[in-house]
């Protein structure tokens, strides 16, 4: 009997997942209404769809005995009743419907509550008495959701934005933790793989025909090769799509845009874009204050708007794609772009630069970013307080990210985050300097060669490499790190690196290739040691360091050497 | 009696120390010790324990003796000091010995040993000396500055 086994608390678990999901279609449909709504069509099918919604959901949560759900589902389906029969959406109904909604979601984060939230009576009664059918007493309706919209405002009620999914997926929820425990128990694998091919090594001298050993070590091998896609499986399991982030933001918009009494259209493209789960988590914050910006900021009304010779609507573009290594997500608006002019005067009355100043078209943008910089003339509900631009350039720079903005006076503005497709998987160059392998992060590698000795010059007793007529200051990794390595005396195997258009030569034993390593912090083991930015794991087993190239180019430039080699080939020595 | 210390002991040199068993986590053979520049010198690196990284600390050169070559009764001896996970590398691994807190003695005043400062105390079993680590004061303690700086920077 299937009914005895079964687990309420995992049942109760699979009813949310569903609900969720549910929501996210009622959400959905909802917003399309809406649209209908303010282009009098109606579309019966996108009302069934949200009939069929609100009716599973009623369904499962009443043989979970959650009453309250389901009771404010029911309504909710009268609702659509009504408008099935009367074959057109009124504001009023999807206003209805939002509320609902979000009651809805407040109910599902704890559906087995005492006590129903305080205003679920309330708003039960108005969709009993709205949801009667047809009865043409426009002008009590008009007093009614008049009444309802001035207290929602009012309510102020933090509403927890539930991860939304459209379209049915199998998906499963893991604890990251879970994940990382597993890829260390792979770690150990690999480990034994390593020691078992030992063994073999071992028996092979024993085994006089060698067949046992040369089974073992097939054997390790297979093992070796299965750890390393299980490991590369796990990274992959930590991807997943933007959309996740993504699907919270119509509603945002939307909500937004009405408060400020502004017609704002959101296309979002992109949204299966993968990333690590740990960016996606924290991605959220920033890009929802980007497109509050935007719709407060950004987008005239339509008013304004009309007056330019624009559409009414202001549209707002959301995209992401992925770039060779990193992830781009642009949010850009067709609205009044940013007023530069502006910008320098708030900052002069802020104190952040002199009236004196001049200052090139970037550097007033990059002002934005400055914290505590508003341009907000009242602080509005929106944007104009609390997190402000400063806080959202951390949070990307806090995901090794660049946050650019390009603005055009009437025309726009446009943000583009650059992000790291991962924090915990970088592609590198691995070299070797003595025995230790080194990996070398390969976003930050130009080339590698190998040198002639005699191609190396010194000036003013640092070594330098002339690279197509540029000076390139050398460091001796070996060198640097004080280990006791003999130099090789015929050619140096040389890494160019460049960071921030700067660039080094780092001088290395050998080259080993590149290869995908998953960076591990080394910090918490032997604390920061300059030059040294982790460490990896290869699949052999071995540790490689991870060089911090930044740190080694910055201490390059810092000790002088380059200011004086390019002193003296200005002067020509 | 509830007043028994367990201990593991192991040889360094001549000697033979101890360390309460609550704090080691595992011994292990000795491995592969990746070395990482601009740490202290009785650091010897770091190994690779399952997916694990950690610190490896040669208590040799730490006691200011003579690095020995790694032969095959050396052990790393894994241990929780704190909340940091950390190997000690020891000549030989060689029981887990129970002591009754009676036989165990304040550290003398003369020990021939540079590791005085370390010493919690010292376990007589028959005529049998175990010098007993505080392993908190091997890894912090107030001479060990450096080795704290480089483990908590």
């Amino acid at each position: 009997m299937p009914g005895e086994s079964f687990d309420r608390a995992e049942f109760i678990a699979y009813f949310r997942d569903e609900a969720e999901e549910l929501l996210g279609r009622i959400e959905s449909s909802s917003l399309e209404l809406e649209k209908q709504t303010a282009a009098g069509t109606f579309d019966a099918e996108i009302v069934n769809a949200l009939f069929r919604a609100l009716h599973t959901l009623k369904g499962n949560a009443a043989m979970l005995g959650f009453s309250d759900i389901a009771e404010v589902a029911h309504r909710l389906e009268s609702l659509c009743d009504r408008m099935r029969s009367q074959r057109t959406v009124q504001p009023q109904d999807v206003e209805l419907l939002f509320a609902g909604r979000d009651l809805l979601g407040r109910l599902l984060a704890a559906p087995a509550r005492a006590q129903a939230p305080s205003d679920m009576g309330d708003l039960l009664e108005r969709l009993e008495a709205y949801a009667k059918p047809a009865q043409d007493d426009t002008e009590a309706f008009e007093a009614e959701v008049a009444r309802m919209l001035a207290e929602q405002s009012a309510a102020k009620a933090p509403v927890q934005p539930l991860p939304l999914q459209t379209g049915r997926r199998r998906t499963i929820r893991v604890d990251i933790e879970r994940l990382d425990a597993l890829l260390n128990l792979v770690g150990e694998l690999v480990v034994n793989r390593t020691r078992i091919s030992e063994i073999a090594a071992t028996l092979a001298q024993a085994d006089r025909d060698g067949t046992i050993a040369k089974a073992l070590s097939e054997s390790a091998g297979l093992l070796s090769r299965t750890a390393g896609e299980i490991q590369e499986s796990l990274m992959r399991i930590r991807m997943v799509p933007i959309g996740q982030v993504f699907e919270r933001f119509p509603r945002l918009v939307r909500d937004v845009a009405k408060a400020r009494r502004k017609e704002v259209a959101l296309e979002i493209a992109g949204a299966q874009t993968e990333l690590d789960k740990t960016i996606v988590d924290e991605i959220g914050e920033p890009l929802m204050h980007l497109l509050r910006n935007c719709v407060d900021h950004g987008i005239e009304s339509p008013e304004d708007r009309q007056a330019a010779n624009k559409p009414r609507v202001g549209k707002i573009e959301l995209n992401a794609y992925h770039e060779g290594n990193q992830i781009i997500i642009e949010i850009g608006d067709d609205g009044s772009g940013i007023d530069l002019e502006q910008v320098r005067w708030r900052a002069i009355e802020q104190g952040l630069v002199s009236a004196q100043e001049h200052l090139t078209e970037q550097e007033l943008v990059e002002l934005i970013f400055a914290p505590g910089f508003t341009t907000a003339d009242e602080v509005s509900d929106v944007s104009g307080r609390g997190m402000g631009m400063d806080v959202v350039k951390k949070s990307v720079s806090h995901l090794k990210g660049h946050l650019e903005v390009h603005t055009e006076r009437g025309r726009g503005t446009r943000f583009t985050i650059k992000l790291p497709l991962t924090l915990a998987i970088i592609n590198a160059l691995l070299v070797r300097i003595g025995d230790e392998r080194y990996a070398l992060p390969l976003d930050s590698v130009v080339e590698s060669q190998s040198v002639g000795v005699d191609a190396i010059r010194t000036l003013y007793g640092n070594e330098i490499l002339m690279l197509r007529g540029e000076i390139v200051p050398l460091v001796r990794i070996a060198e640097f790190f004080g280990l006791n390595i003999q130099r090789n005396p015929e050619k140096a195997m040389v890494v160019i690196v460049s960071v921030q258009g700067r660039q080094v030569g780092l001088v290395v034993d050998a080259f080993e290739g590149e290869q995908e390593i998953v960076i591990k912090p080394l910090s918490d083991v032997v604390g920061r040691i300059a030059g040294i930015s982790g460490a990896t794991i290869l699949g052999s087993g071995a540790i490689a360091l991870i060089l911090d190239v930044h740190a080694l180019v910055s201490d390059a430039y810092a000790s002088g050497k380059v200011a004086r080699a390019e002193y003296s080939a200005v002067s020509g020595t | 009696m509830a007043d028994i210390v367990q201990i593991a002991s192991f040889r360094i040199g001549a000697e033979e120390y101890g360390v309460d068993i609550s704090q080691i986590q595992e011994i292990i053979r000795m491995m592969e010790v990746t070395r990482v520049p601009r740490t202290p010198d009785y650091v010897d690196g770091v190994i690779n324990l399952r997916g694990q990284l950690i610190p490896i600390v040669d208590l040799r050169t730490r006691f200011g003796m003579e690095r020995a070559a790694p032969t095959k009764d050396t052990r790393i001896i894994v241990t929780d000091v704190g909340s940091k996970r950390i190997g000690i590398v020891v000549d030989s691994a060689t029981e887990v010995l129970s002591i009754p807190i009676e036989a165990i003695e304040q550290a003398p005043e003369i020990i021939a040993s540079a590791a005085t400062d370390y010493i919690q105390g010292v376990g007589k079993i028959g005529d049998r000396l175990v010098i007993l680590l505080d392993l908190t004061m091997v890894i912090s303690g107030a001479q060990a500055g450096d080795l704290e700086r480089s483990l908590s920077a």
